[in-house]
């Protein structure tokens, strides 16, 4: 991904900033928009380009680092980790999510597993179809 | 870092601040958040050396305020002061004529991020326009400390979010920035730390990332909670 089209990033106001960061990135990991090895902004690029405080922007990279999404060797700039499993486990992380808070809401309703099932499916395929999507996109 | 402790001011009979403390630190942005009135332009004037408190002292660095201020805070008001008659050209001429810390290329990089054009009258620049000029006129000095006083206030969106813009710029990095405001969505993403003040006093002194985290709370939960019990 070339640094210039960096997707925009939207923030809530009550999650610390520097965690939806670090998830905005997973994010584009798993969607193959950043990829194994690639070197990501300096913290003082990415400050700029999704309009957050530089001190958020080097959290997140304190936090990324932790966590072994991204690698800084010296002085170079840092890169996104060429780490399969770990790459693999920001997948499941954010697909595990996901479905936990569909699970969650429609728990409340108790429907019959398969009927949701075939739902989720029509719904999926669907919307896949139809990249446009943005309803209710605020 | 900027220390402000137990500042005391009294406007005739009223108590404008009745005993202020708190910090702010070089790297951070510190926003002085309170309802009209609530003494926030003051303790800015305070700082400045615009207006004498009654009591507490004020430090910057560890040292009390002398004529040097100057040298290391800049103080942006919250309105433009240059003549109305000047162009723009001239008051950038003012500000390197009077200012042993302006720094011209950085001047130079703001007129062009907030694309003011140099022969226009200052006198007939729209507000959303002067409060960007006026902001080019404080964050170009290479100052410690950047003071702003309601950088946002009753002007078109487009001009708050470029002028927020600022805020996640190289032109916060290692200084430390005071900023007042009542309009606190436009840079609740921004500031590291809040700053809440009531009737004079400091109620609320917190990291908003922190209180994010501990408390799941925005700095506008935070405020509902303060001021509307």
């Amino acid at each position: 991904m070339n640094n210039e089209e960096w997707p925009e990033a939207v923030f809530n106001s009550r999650d610390p900033v520097y965690l939806q960061v670090v998830r905005h990135f997973k994010e584009l990991i798993v969607t193959g928009r950043l990829t194994a090895g690639q070197t990501v902004p300096s913290r003082r690029e990415l400050a700029t380009r999704v309009k957050i405080n530089p001190n958020t922007a080097q959290k997140a990279y304190k936090e990324m680092e932790e966590q072994k999404l991204i690698l800084t060797e010296g002085n170079s700039p840092s890169r996104i980790t060429s780490d399969t499993a770990t790459l693999k486990a920001i997948r499941s992380e954010l697909l595990g999510e996901a479905v936990e808070a569909f699970v969650q809401s429609v728990r409340r309703l108790d429907a019959p597993v398969d009927e949701l099932v075939e739902l989720v499916r029509e719904k999926y395929t669907g919307a896949a179809g139809q990249p446009d999507g943005k309803a209710g996109g605020a | 870092m900027i220390e402000i402790s137990d500042i005391r001011k009294k406007f005739r009979r009223k108590h404008v601040l009745n005993g202020v403390s708190f910090k702010v630190e070089k790297g951070q942005i510190t926003s002085l958040i309170g309802l009209n009135g609530a003494g926030k332009s003051t303790i800015l004037k305070a700082i400045m050396g615009l207006t004498p408190v009654d009591g507490g002292s004020i430090r910057i660095a560890g040292q009390p305020i002398t004529h040097d201020i100057y040298h290391t805070v800049a103080f942006i008001p919250d309105r433009l002061t240059m003549p109305g008659s000047m162009k723009l050209r001239d008051g950038l001429q003012f500000m390197a004529d009077f200012y042993p810390r302006w720094n011209p290329e950085r001047a130079e990089d703001l007129m062009s991020f907030f694309r003011l054009e140099r022969s226009e009258r200052i006198g007939r620049l729209s507000k959303g326009t002067a409060a960007k000029f006026n902001l080019v006129l404080g964050m170009a000095q290479d100052v410690d400390y950047v003071l702003m006083d309601e950088p946002f206030s009753g002007i078109d969106m487009f001009s708050r979010e470029l002028i927020a813009e600022v805020f996640t710029s190289q032109l916060v990095e290692d200084r430390g920035v005071l900023i007042t405001t009542h309009e606190i969505r436009d840079v609740e993403h921004l500031i590291d730390r809040a700053v809440l003040l009531m009737e004079g006093h400091v109620i609320k002194d917190f990291n908003c990332e922190e209180m994010r985290e501990a408390e799941g709370k925005s700095v506008i939960d935070v405020m509902r909670e303060v001021y509307r019990p």
